[in-house]
């Protein structure tokens, strides 16, 4: 219902919104009988609507604007000045109405009724009466919501007359606060069981402000074939009261028959305490505990994320003193202290996953605002998009969801603008016309991937590479592979398409996109094909703040290589790894590139005889990087280095040591990148 | 998908009104002036909903109710009869023929929408 409920509430919307237009414009040509007809259109909707999804007050208020119009429509009345006066401000009521469940808030109350008055007296103020006076009564009842129960049993053949008990429920829903326990133990067994017959019976509670008569008529089709019994058990209304509810729930789960006399019972018991809550525990103490108080344990609890923010920092802030008790146990040589600092070493790194674990948010919580985007957006570009998202339950950092909307939101508007085509297009192009953009999300490694795909117009490697040489961002005779080509959308200054548009041309380019990802460590990838589509993907790291790191030596300094690219770690003499032509070094029988470390750095040859290659696994490769010494695993509470070293690319951080020096955090596959590139464009030169 | 429905009457005042009225709310009409001429959709298509008049010529309301109910692919579709208050025994008639409600004339809108709802979503 909820869904359905949201659903009326965007639909609502835009229906106000069109009533405001047609509104406006109808002020100059008063006459016009399409904007009335619009406009009467829209209130019958929105009146329609709120009936049915529980805006009662939004639907008995447009009502009575509903019954203005007809006359106008009639032509028994003439808009005027007032009229629509009192209609815009009706209109700003209608917004307000839409966004609070129940008149509740005095002012609302006040306004709401000096509007429905207003409008009663512009009607009045003709001689004609044809519309229903209930109105009026509607409005003295409002306050007086009470609650009924109803036993509700269809006969087994009821669905050979069309009829479907479900609506009927449904019904209910529309005319007050209502919940229904269905009811399945007249369900036969497997082989007497006559899948045209209804088994079902239902226990209805519902707090309206409508009598029994009412309620009744919702089921005059089948009066018949029921057995129907409506019974008044409050005179206000019990869905105020979550107790009450909860254990009408929790007893209709218990039995089969909750039984008008058990609901009037626990009415009763639970509202002579006036709601106040320790009065209401000290009484359940004394009937003896409710079996649905006691299984009513807190399963989860909210807590503020700047609460999360300091557990973090201090979980963070132990990590680094452990390193120290570490170092200090292991130079002070006493066994005691060793083993205390090895059990703390161990509850910190529990408790580092155990926080990390909490902070983990999936996915989905960003979600609904992609959907609404999708939806708002194709539909003001004219366009039938459909939103899939897939693996909405990958977990990943709060910290790293809060950044990563941003971005995707901005990748979502070119895909609708520019990726996938008008219907039209679509239809030519012989797709169907609804396009598709799927979200998917999954784990890899220690990373989480996002894909972001439509099955749009693709992207035009040549006119990137037109663009990118008429911009001077390569040379004319540049020899670049597909994937190259690609990361040039991503460069600052770049865009293709000629005609911005307010959609996705807002200043923002993909340069800005890759930035803001880059701030979260995270990678992004471009691939895609002409009139099949584009595919976008995200790698993200799952945590920011601690990795686990193999912390390594060069040249008397440390650096912490990412143990979850960590291959596997050789030893190898040291005339394996200098002065070679291809730097290339069998391992394991496989011939393996590698960087030497130390070289790569503009540091001085190292003298010792072995050293150590750590085999990191890049892109779909492995690659070997030539380090002096591994020193052991360690856990890097990463630090950022701050605004001056912002533009360097290989370094994601620093972490400090035991010892209290500052170790370099490498970032593997941007070091490896950079390498490779630097020694391509040697060669280059060579030749 | 909208939903389909069969509206089958001899006043072509009633079937405008009632077209436009579920029209309106999105739905897709048909319309049969008789029980006869309605009879010609019952064809296999996707009908979610028939509204029908009793008196007709040719074939009346509550035969083509009991013949719709014969036919394997509408034997479950809901049936909304158009009946004045004053014709009770009618009522019962259309009733026992297999009919799911009724719609009373003269009707407003909402009152049709209202007795729709109840057996189409």
């Amino acid at each position: 219902m909820d869904k359905f409920k949201n659903k009326f509430i965007e639909e609502a919307t835009d229906n106000i919104k069109d009533l405001e237009d047609s509104l406006l414009l109808i002020e100059n040509d008063i006459s016009n009988k399409d904007l009335i007809e619009k406009i009467f259109r829209s209130m019958h909707s929105l009146k329609g609507g709120g009936a049915m999804f529980g805006f009662s007050h939004l639907s008995d208020f447009t009502h009575n604007l509903e019954n203005l119009y007809h006359l106008i429509r009639e032509g028994k009345k003439t808009i005027n000045r007032r009229i629509l006066d009192v209609t815009l401000a009706s209109i700003d009521h209608m917004k307000v109405l839409l966004t609070v469940d129940n008149v509740s808030d005095k002012s609302i109350k006040l306004r709401h009724g000096d509007l429905i008055q207003q409008v009663l007296d512009i009607i009045e103020g003709t001689n004609d009466i044809g519309i229903d006076s209930g109105n009026k009564e509607n409005l003295n009842q409002q306050n007086s919501i009470k609650s009924y129960y109803i036993y509700f049993e269809p006969e087994q053949d009821v669905f050979k007359d069309g009829t479907n008990p479900l609506f009927l429920i449904d019904e209910l829903h529309t005319i007050g606060t209502c919940k229904a326990f269905a009811h399945l133990n007249k369900v036969p067994e497997y082989h007497k069981y006559d899948v045209t017959n209804c088994y079902t019976y239902w226990e209805i509670i519902i707090s309206t402000e409508e009598d029994v008569n009412s309620i009744s008529d919702v089921f005059i089709f089948i009066e018949d074939q029921c057995k129907l019994e409506i019974n008044e058990i409050a005179d206000f209304d019990i869905f105020t009261s979550t107790i009450i509810i909860e254990q009408i729930s929790a007893l209709s789960q218990e039995r089969n028959d909750v039984g008008v006399s058990n609901i009037q019972e626990i009415i009763k018991r639970n509202s002579i305490f006036d709601n106040n809550l320790e009065e209401i525990e000290k009484a359940i103490a004394r009937s003896g505990p409710l079996p649905s108080v006691k299984e009513n344990v807190i399963s989860s609890i909210r807590v503020s994320s700047s609460k999360l923010d300091q557990l973090m920092n201090l979980v963070s802030e132990l990590v680094t003193t452990q390193a120290r008790l570490t170092l200090f146990a292991e130079k002070s040589g006493d066994s005691e202290l060793l083993s205390i600092s090895e059990n703390i070493q161990k509850l910190s790194r529990q408790l580092r996953d155990n926080a990390f674990d909490i902070v983990l948010i999936p996915i989905e919580t960003m979600l609904t605002r992609f959907q609404r985007l999708v939806r708002d957006l194709s539909k003001e570009l004219n366009k039938n998009v459909i939103f899939v998202a897939e693996g909405a339950d990958t977990e990943l950092d709060k910290t790293i969801i809060e950044s990563l909307t941003d971005p995707l939101l901005h990748i979502l508007r070119n895909c609708i603008d520019h990726g996938i085509e008008s219907p039209e297009t679509r239809k030519k192009l012989n797709k169907p016309e609804q396009g598709t953009i799927i979200l998917k999300a999954f784990y890899s490694g220690a990373n989480v991937h996002i894909q972001i795909h439509d099955d749009g117009a693709g992207i035009d490697i040549n006119k990137i590479k037109e663009k990118a040489v008429q911009k001077g961002l390569i040379q004319n005779d540049t020899i670049l592979n597909k994937k190259e080509i690609l990361d040039i959308v991503f460069l600052p200054g770049f865009s293709t398409v000629e005609n911005v548009t307010g959609v996705s041309g807002r200043g923002v380019g993909m340069d800005v996109v890759k930035r803001k990802l880059a701030e979260i460590r995270g990678e992004v990838e471009l691939d895609t094909e002409i009139n099949v589509g584009t595919t976008l993907t995200i790698k993200l790291p799952l945590t920011l703040s601690i990795i686990d790191g193999l912390l390594v030596k060069i040249d008397n300094k440390r650096y912490v290589l990412p143990l979850s690219v960590v291959d596997k770690i050789f030893v190898t003499e040291h005339q394996n790894v200098v002065n070679k032509y291809n730097n290339l070094i069998i391992l394991d029988g496989d011939q393996i590139p590698f960087y030497y470390l130390r070289e790569e750095f503009d540091l001085p040859e190292g003298t010792q005889e072995s050293e150590q290659v750590v085999v990191v696994a890049y892109e779909d490769r492995k690659v070997g990087l030539v380090v002096d010494e591994v020193e052991g695993e360690y856990q890097a509470v990463l630090k950022t280095l701050g605004k001056i070293y912002k533009k360097q690319e290989m370094i994601s951080g620093a972490t400090i040591l035991g010892d209290g020096t500052v170790a370099l955090v490498l970032d593997t596959n941007k070091i490896i990148n950079k390498f490779s590139q630097v020694n391509l464009n040697i060669k280059n030169k060579e030749i | 998908m909208s939903k389909i429905i069969l509206i089958v009457d001899d006043s072509e005042s009633i079937r405008e009104v009632v077209s436009f009225t579920l029209e309106n709310e999105g739905y897709k009409v048909l319309v049969g002036v008789d029980g006869k001429d309605a009879l010609k959709f019952l064809d296999g298509r996707l009908i979610d909903l028939i509204i029908t008049d009793l008196h007709m010529p040719e074939m009346d309301g509550i035969e083509l109710i009991r013949n719709v109910r014969t036919m394997d692919t509408y034997k479950h579709i809901p049936i909304l009869f158009l009946t004045t208050e004053s014709q009770a025994s009618k009522k019962m008639e259309a009733k026992e023929a297999g009919a799911t409600g009724w719609i009373i004339k003269p009707f407003v809108p909402a009152k049709l929408i209202a007795a729709l709802k109840k057996v189409l979503r």
